[in-house]
């Protein structure tokens, strides 16, 4: 055979291959996402965090939506302990902020988080060091104690099933006695009543 | 009887019976003496006789003593433990001293297990704080004057407010070297009555008293004071 035979021969069989082969291309992307798509895995969690933070277009979206709803669940919970924690609640028990009564005597909130303990009391020079207990009445572990106190300084100290605990974390500074610490408040000071 | 009769009657009722309700309202000394005798300590009436002369001044402390005795009464350390620390509280009585910041000093003591021996040496010390710091006082020319007494000099304060700015001033020396401060440091223990006097300003003590007291007192003077304790 001439090559110039032989040349055509092969154009002609790679023309007629081609042809073949393009025909099987026709729908080929639609049919290996489709087969994609039944043999995709169920994804783990960290995988589809994995997913979530991947920097492709069809997973920002999905950043977007876990962002925004995470804001959301904060936001609530911010709003919902706001009402008991921060002044102007509804709930003046919970309130850092003492009451005010006529007579100038306010009621004051002792808070501890002691998770464990079965019992806490506050003791100071308000009563006598003899003992108040505080209650957690929800379980939670926040120990806390309303007592009514007239402006002035008052030194007092948490005892934890039986412990001494001097620092509490509100106190407006601490003394030492007996080699142990004791912390203090002051009532009342420039009208902020802290 | 005209109105005007029958309300002169009132008055004068009235008269007569507040004074009986205010001395109902006071602790008779009987109740320290029983108190005294539960412990029983040896000399009550070395002890008595200084609460009497305690229970004569309008900021005595009535109630918070008589609660200490009973709690005494009831600890198991030996009575002459006990006694002691009544001892030094009638010493200071004796002086003229305000009790208050003493008591509570016992009775956190107390709350805290403290050996008796250990709250009574607490407690000498700070007797010696506060007889050192009212001699400051007395020396910088500030003075107590007693209630209904004419005020004859300019720096006179009425005996509760002397007292209340004489219990801050020298608690506050009492903590600093019982927190391991140095009687050299003047300048520490100045700034920390500054900061508790100023607190207290307008609270529980006059602005006026306040101003006298950081204007008269320097850092030096409470070194002197903290020596003359700790030596």
């Amino acid at each position: 055979m001439k090559p110039d035979a032989l040349e055509l021969l092969l154009q002609d069989t790679l023309k007629a291959e081609v042809a073949t082969s393009a025909e099987r291309l026709i729908d080929l992307e639609e049919r290996v996402m489709m087969e994609l798509g039944e043999r995709r895995p169920r994804l783990r969690w960290s995988q589809w965090l994995g997913q979530l933070l991947a920097p492709s277009r069809s997973t920002r979206l999905g950043q977007l939506v876990f962002v925004g709803a995470t804001a959301a669940i904060f936001l609530f919970v911010g709003l919902t302990l706001s009402d008991h924690i921060l002044p102007g609640g509804d709930s003046p028990k919970l309130s850092l902020q003492p009451i005010h009564a006529a007579d100038g005597t306010q009621e004051v909130l002792f808070v501890l988080p002691a998770m464990d303990a079965e019992n806490v009391a506050v003791v100071g020079n308000f009563n006598a060091w003899e003992g108040t207990d505080l209650s957690d009445p929800d379980g939670d572990g926040i120990w806390t104690a309303s007592v009514p106190l007239s402006p002035g300084r008052y030194e007092y100290a948490f005892i934890i099933d039986g412990r001494w605990w001097g620092q509490d974390p509100l106190a407006d500074e601490y003394i030492q006695s007996f080699g142990e610490y004791s912390s203090v408040r002051y009532i009342g000071r420039g009208g902020d009543g802290a | 009887m005209n109105s005007r009769t029958a309300s002169r009657l009132w008055v004068m009722v009235l008269l007569l019976i507040l004074p009986a309700v205010g001395a109902v309202a006071q602790i008779p000394l009987m109740d320290y003496e029983q108190a005294l005798y539960s412990i029983p300590v040896s000399n009550p009436d070395y002890i008595l006789s200084t609460i009497e002369m305690g229970l004569a001044q309008d900021d005595f402390p009535a109630e918070p003593l008589l609660r200490l005795i009973d709690r005494l009464a009831t600890h198991p350390a030996p009575a002459f433990e006990k006694e002691a620390i009544l001892i030094v509280l009638a010493h200071a009585m004796e002086d003229g001293l305000p009790i208050e910041g003493l008591i509570n000093r016992a009775s956190e003591g107390l709350a805290r297990n403290v050996p008796l021996g250990q709250i009574e040496q607490g407690l000498t010390q700070r007797v010696l704080v506060l007889r050192e710091t009212r001699d400051l006082l007395y020396a910088k020319g500030i003075f107590s004057a007693p209630a209904g007494a004419p005020q004859t000099m300019a720096n006179a304060i009425p005996m509760p407010r002397f007292n209340q700015l004489l219990i801050h001033i020298s608690g506050t020396i009492s903590e600093f070297l019982e927190g391991g401060g140095s009687p050299f440091e003047g300048h520490v223990m100045y700034q920390e009555i500054y900061n508790r006097l100023t607190l207290l300003q307008g609270v529980t003590l006059l602005a006026e008293d306040v101003e006298l007291i950081l204007d008269r007192i320097e850092a030096s003077d409470l070194t002197q004071v903290a020596l003359a304790t700790v030596s």
